[in-house]
C-alpha cells in the first residue's frame, strides 16, 4: 500500500536543467534526448561538444548553446556525461540548494501518511466543490486563497441563471473597432457579434440538461459488479505525492524512473525527411529487457504533419504550403526528397 | 488475440459499420448536437454526413451528403443549432456547410498553414480555428478577416472548448488555457503534465479542468484551480507489451461525464476519472483509431478504424488499407461512473 520508495533528495541530477533522476543511466538518456539531440536530424549524441561538432560537420550550422539548458549552463564546451564533468562549484551549489528543499516539501498539503488510502484524494476539510455529480449547491468559492486568479466557481446545478452577477459590467470581448464590421452591409442584422458579449454573464450558466440530475454515481445500487483490480487506474505515484511537481519544470520524476524508453534502431541515426522511420519493430528482435518503444516517437512533428508532407497529399502549391511550416521541417522534407527517400 | 502486433479483426467488438465509408483515413468525427447526424472528415479531401438511425439496440446509417475540399480535411465541428458544419484542413481554410438547408459550402476562415482544429462557440457566436501557422483565429462568419488573432507559441495540435474554458495544446507540449470571457489574454500557460507530444485535449464538463492525451500512451487529468492541484494525476493506457501507442482521442460522455480514450493500438476504453477506474476495456481493432465521438445523448459512440500514420509511411500500404467507421452502443455499465470499491489503495 502506498508508495514504497522514500524520496531521498536525489544525488543524480542533470547539470543542464537540474532535473533529478533515480538512476544515472536514465540521466544519460535524458541528456541525450533533451540536451544532446541534433535539432536538424534529431540524432542523439553523447555530449554537448559532440552534438555541436555533428551539427557543424553534417549540417554546416553552429550550435553555441545547449538546448533546454538553464541560463548560465548553456555552454557546449563543458563536457558533461551523466554526473561526470560537472564543475565543482555548481556541484557544491546544487547540494546547498537541496538543503532548502524541506520548506518546499512542507508546503504540500497532503499528509503523506494518508496518501496511500485513496491516492490523490486528500482528506478534505471543506465541502467538496469538485464532484460534478453532486447536486448540492456549493457555498460559493472558498475565499480566494491566493493572489493568482481562481478558476470559475462551479455553478450549482439548477440555480437561477445569474443575471449580471456580482454587479460586474459585462466587458466586450474584443476591442470595439473589430467587433462590428466597418463595412457591414445594411441588410444584415447588426446584432451579430455585438449582442452576445453584451448579454454575456460574467460566469457561465451551466445548462442543467448537461448534468446528471440527481444521479450521483455514489449512490450506486449494490448490483454493480466489483471492478477487477486491473480496472483501477494506476496513477503515477510521483504525480500523487508530489502534486505540484510538474509546475516546477526542474522536477519531473515518474515515468522515466520505472523503465527506459528507447528509440527504434533507425531513429538513432540521422532520420531526415519523410518517410519516417518509426520504432515499431517486431518484438522478437528486441532483447528481453523492459525497454519499451513509442510507436510514434517524433516529438518535433505530429503524425498529421508528417502525413501531409507525402506527395500524394500535396496539391499543386506545395511550395506555399511548405512555407508556413517550420524551417527545420522544410529542410527535413526537402532533404528527404533530394535523397530519394520518399516512399512509393 | 495475438500478444504481438495488432489483432487481426477489424471489428472485434461487433460494432455496426457505417455504410459507404471514406476512401482514405478519417481525421475527425463529429455528431450533431441536435440529432443523430454524423460527420466525418478524411484524407481523401471529403466531408461526409450520415444519418444514424437507432431503434432499440439496432443501429444503422444512411449516407446523406458530402462536400469536398481541395486537400485533406483535418477537423470538423457543428454549429450548436445542428444546421451547419465547419470543416478545416490542409487547404488552410475552414468551410461552412449549411447542410440542413442544402446550401453550398463557403469559406469562412483562412490561415497561413493547415487548419488542425475548429470549434464553434455558441456563447460568443464565433468560430475559432487553430492552425499549424501558430495562431488561433476567431471568426464571425460574415467578415473576411478574423475578429481576433491569438498568437500561439507553437503549432496548434489540439483544442477543446466548454465556454468559458478553452484549452489549446500545441507542439512542444504547451497547454494554453483561455477564459473566453477575456479571450485576448492567456489565462494560464503550462507545460503539459505529460512528457511527450500532446495529441488531444478535452475540457471537463464542469469546466474545472481538462484531460490531455499524449503520444506516450498516457492521459493527464488536470485541474485548473490552484487549490485542486493535488487532485491531478496521470495514468497509462493504450500500451501493449513493449509498444506504447498514442492516445488519439478523448471524449467526455455527455450525460455521465465519464470519458472514452481511443488510441493507435486500435483499442478504446471507458474511464471514470472521479473514482479512478477503467469502466470498460474494449478489444483492439486491427488498425488504429484516430478519432471518435459520442452522439448528443451519449447512446452512440462512433469511432474510425484506419491508418493514422503512427508507424510512418513505410507501414502504410494504400492498396490494402481499409477505412471503417463503427458505431458502438455503450451499455450503462460502460459509461456510468461507479464508486470505487475496496479503497485499500494500490496493489
Amino acid at each position: 500500500m502506498g508508495k514504497k520508495k522514500k524520496r531521498v533528495s536525489s544525488d543524480v541530477w542533470c547539470y543542464y536543467c537540474d532535473r533529478e533522476f533515480d538512476d544515472e543511466k536514465i540521466l544519460v538518456q535524458h541528456q541525450k534526448a533533451k540536451h544532446f539531440k541534433c535539432h536538424v536530424c534529431h540524432k542523439k549524441l553523447s555530449t554537448a561538444g559532440g552534438m555541436a561538432i555533428h551539427v557543424l560537420q553534417v549540417h554546416k550550422e553552429t550550435v553555441s548553446k545547449v538546448p533546454n539548458a538553464k541560463d548560465g549552463r548553456e555552454s557546449t564546451d563543458i563536457e558533461i556525461y551523466g554526473m561526470q564533468g560537472i564543475p565543482p562549484d555548481v556541484l557544491a551549489a546544487h547540494y546547498g540548494e537541496e538543503d532548502d528543499n524541506p520548506s518546499k516539501v512542507g508546503k504540500l498539503e497532503v499528509p503523506s501518511s494518508q496518501v496511500g488510502i485513496i491516492p490523490g484524494y486528500p482528506p478534505s476539510t471543506m465541502p467538496s466543490i469538485y464532484n460534478p455529480g453532486l447536486a448540492v449547491p456549493r457555498a460559493g468559492w472558498p475565499a480566494p486563497p491566493r493572489p493568482p486568479q481562481p478558476w470559475f466557481p462551479q455553478h450549482p446545478v439548477g440555480s437561477v441563471p445569474p443575471t449580471a452577477p456580482l454587479g460586474m459590467v459585462p466587458q466586450p470581448l474584443f476591442p470595439v473597432q473589430t467587433m462590428r464590421p466597418p463595412t457591414a452591409p445594411p441588410g444584415l442584422p447588426t446584432s451579430f457579434p455585438v449582442a452576445s458579449p453584451v448579454s454575456q454573464p460574467l460566469f457561465p450558466v451551466v445548462s442543467t440538461n448537461g448534468m446528471p440530475s440527481q444521479t450521483s454515481p455514489y449512490s450506486a445500487p449494490t448490483s454493480i459488479p466489483l471492478p477487477s483490480p486491473s480496472d483501477l487506474i494506476t496513477t503515477d505515484p510521483h504525480n500523487i505525492n508530489m502534486p505540484r511537481a510538474y509546475l516546477t519544470p526542474g522536477f519531473q520524476g515518474g515515468v522515466t524512473a520505472s523503465h527506459s524508453y528507447a528509440s527504434g534502431p533507425n531513429t538513432g541515426g540521422p532520420s531526415i525527411g519523410p518517410p519516417p522511420v518509426i520504432a515499431n519493430k517486431a518484438p522478437a528482435i528486441q532483447p528481453a529487457t523492459n525497454e519499451v518503444y513509442l510507436v510514434w516517437d517524433d516529438e518535433a512533428m505530429s503524425m498529421e504533419e508528417r502525413r501531409m508532407s507525402l506527395p500524394k497529399y500535396q496539391v499543386h502549391d506545395e511550395t506555399s504550403q511548405m512555407s508556413s511550416i517550420d524551417a527545420a521541417i522544410d529542410r527535413r522534407i526537402s532533404e528527404g526528397r533530394l535523397a530519394g527517400r520518399m516512399a512509393f | 488475440m495475438s500478444a504481438f502486433g495488432i489483432a487481426s479483426n477489424s471489428n472485434p467488438n461487433k460494432s455496426t459499420e457505417v455504410v459507404s465509408p471514406p476512401s482514405d483515413s478519417v481525421s475527425s468525427l463529429s455528431f450533431s448536437p441536435k440529432a443523430n447526424y454524423l460527420v466525418a472528415t478524411s484524407w481523401d479531401n471529403q466531408v461526409r454526413c450520415w444519418e444514424i438511425t437507432k431503434s432499440g439496440t439496432t443501429v444503422g446509417s444512411v449516407g446523406k451528403a458530402s462536400i469536398a475540399h481541395d486537400q485533406p480535411v483535418l477537423c470538423s465541428a457543428w454549429k450548436d443549432d445542428g444546421t451547419t458544419v465547419f470543416s478545416g484542413g490542409c487547404d488552410k481554410q475552414v468551410k461552412m456547410w449549411p447542410l440542413l438547408s442544402g446550401g453550398q459550402p463557403v469559406t469562412v476562415a483562412m490561415h497561413d498553414a493547415p487548419v488542425k482544429e475548429v470549434a464553434w462557440i455558441p456563447e460568443m457566436n464565433l468560430l475559432v480555428s487553430g492552425s499549424w501557422d501558430k495562431t488561433l483565429r476567431y471568426w464571425d462568419l460574415r467578415q473576411a478577416n478574423p475578429v481576433h488573432t491569438q498568437q500561439l507559441p507553437e503549432r496548434c495540435y489540439a483544442l477543446t472548448v466548454r465556454h468559458p474554458l478553452m484549452v489549446v495544446g500545441t507542439a512542444d507540449r504547451n497547454l494554453i488555457v483561455f477564459n473566453l470571457q477575456n479571450p485576448q489574454t492567456e489565462f494560464k500557460r503550462i507545460t503539459s503534465p505529460l512528457k511527450y507530444q500532446t495529441r488531444c485535449v478535452a475540457a471537463f464538463p464542469d469546466q474545472q479542468g481538462f484531460l490531455v492525451g499524449s503520444i506516450e500512451g498516457r492521459v493527464g487529468v488536470h485541474h485548473l484551480d490552484d487549490q485542486q492541484q493535488s487532485k491531478n494525476f496521470t495514468f497509462k493506457c493504450h500500451r501493449e507489451g513493449n509498444d506504447i501507442y498514442s492516445v488519439n482521442s478523448l471524449n467526455f460522455h455527455p450525460v455521465h461525464h465519464t470519458f472514452a480514450t481511443a488510441g493507435s493500438d486500435g483499442a478504446f476504453n471507458f474511464w471514470d476519472k472521479d473514482s479512478k477506474q477503467r469502466l470498460k476495456a474494449m478489444s483492439r481493432c486491427n488498425q488504429p483509431i484516430p478519432c471518435s465521438s459520442f452522439n448528443n445523448d451519449g447512446s452512440i459512440y462512433a469511432y474510425a478504424v484506419c491508418y493514422d500514420w503512427s508507424k510512418g509511411a513505410e507501414n502504410h500500404n494504400p492498396a490494402t488499407a481499409k477505412t471503417c467507421i463503427y458505431l458502438h452502443l455503450p451499455q450503462e455499465s460502460e459509461v456510468k461512473g461507479k464508486p470505487r470499491i475496496g479503497t485499500s489503495g494500490r496493489k
